[in-house]
């Protein structure tokens, strides 16, 4: 089991859940599993092609998946994801 | 809490990079060690890129005011950091063992205040900064609505604006 943290732009695509746990073996399993769940969420995340937005990241136990193997980055049962959207402001 | 220290050629790149941007709205990073800043990085504003606004912790009257704009003129009264970029300025702070200390961000036609879009995306990011195991940082404005930039820094947390007081030298 993986806990993904979801940020507070994306709870209302989770039933308002700031944690979910799924079971996924890379982070593209774990998108398309979320979107499964949760449709509409992949869209956020990720462009057409599956490569992860740029105005978002997502970190596998701190570490910053674009200096893993981005989207081919394998979990193990015990990781935890978190969602991360871009600083922003106006 | 000491004051924090910004070189004066650091303010300066930050207020050339607010110029140079302007009338759109530019973005960036201040990161040092023991309260004294060593290093800038600028960020690319992708807040015109299709999408950018929802990701974002933007409240809804902000939202549908960006969605009122096109995307050259979104940029003018909102920014979003490129995580790319992010990425890499945070891997250069570790490569070099510095800490973040500041989040900077020009206001082109208003005061160096934090707005309210601003008050409420950085409250929500409070919760985010120790997961991507980083400090918790204060917020720079710099203002260009008069010939002399305005500049002031702030610490906000949980909805709550104080004054993050700063030495230029
Ligand atoms: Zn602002």
């Amino acid at each position: 089991m993986i806990k993904v943290r979801i940020p507070t732009p994306l709870r209302s695509l989770t039933k308002n859940q700031g944690e979910v746990d799924v079971t996924a073996d890379s982070i593209t399993d774990l998108v398309n599993t979320l979107e499964a769940s949760y449709p509409g969420i992949k869209a956020r995340l990720c462009d057409g092609s599956g490569e992860l937005r740029r105005f978002v990241n997502i970190y596998v136990n701190e570490e910053d998946i674009r200096f893993l193997k981005g989207k081919d980055t394998t979990l193990k049962s015990g990781d935890e994801v978190s969602i991360v959207p871009a600083i922003a402001g106006g | 809490m000491k004051d924090l220290v910004i070189p004066q050629a650091i303010l300066n790149d930050m207020i050339a990079h607010a110029r140079e941007l302007a009338p759109h709205e530019c973005c960036g990073l201040l990161a040092g060690n023991n309260g004294v800043v060593s290093r800038m990085y600028r960020i690319a504003n992708i807040v015109a890129i299709e999408g950018a606004q929802n990701l974002s912790s933007f409240d809804s009257a902000k939202i549908a005011h960006l969605e009122r704009l096109s995307p050259a003129e979104r940029a003018e009264i909102a920014f979003v950091m490129d995580m790319q970029d992010f990425s890499t300025a945070k891997k250069d702070m570790r490569n070099h063992g510095l800490d973040l200390q500041i989040v900077y961000h020009s206001h082109p036609h208003d005061p160096a205040r934090p707005s309210i879009t601003d008050i409420k995306i950085a409250t929500d990011y409070e919760e985010i900064w120790p997961k991507i195991n980083l400090p918790i940082p204060s917020y720079l404005l710099i203002s260009l609505m008069h010939t002399t930039p305005d500049i002031k820094n702030y610490w906000i947390k949980s909805g709550q604006v104080s004054n993050a007081s700063f030495i230029v030298r």
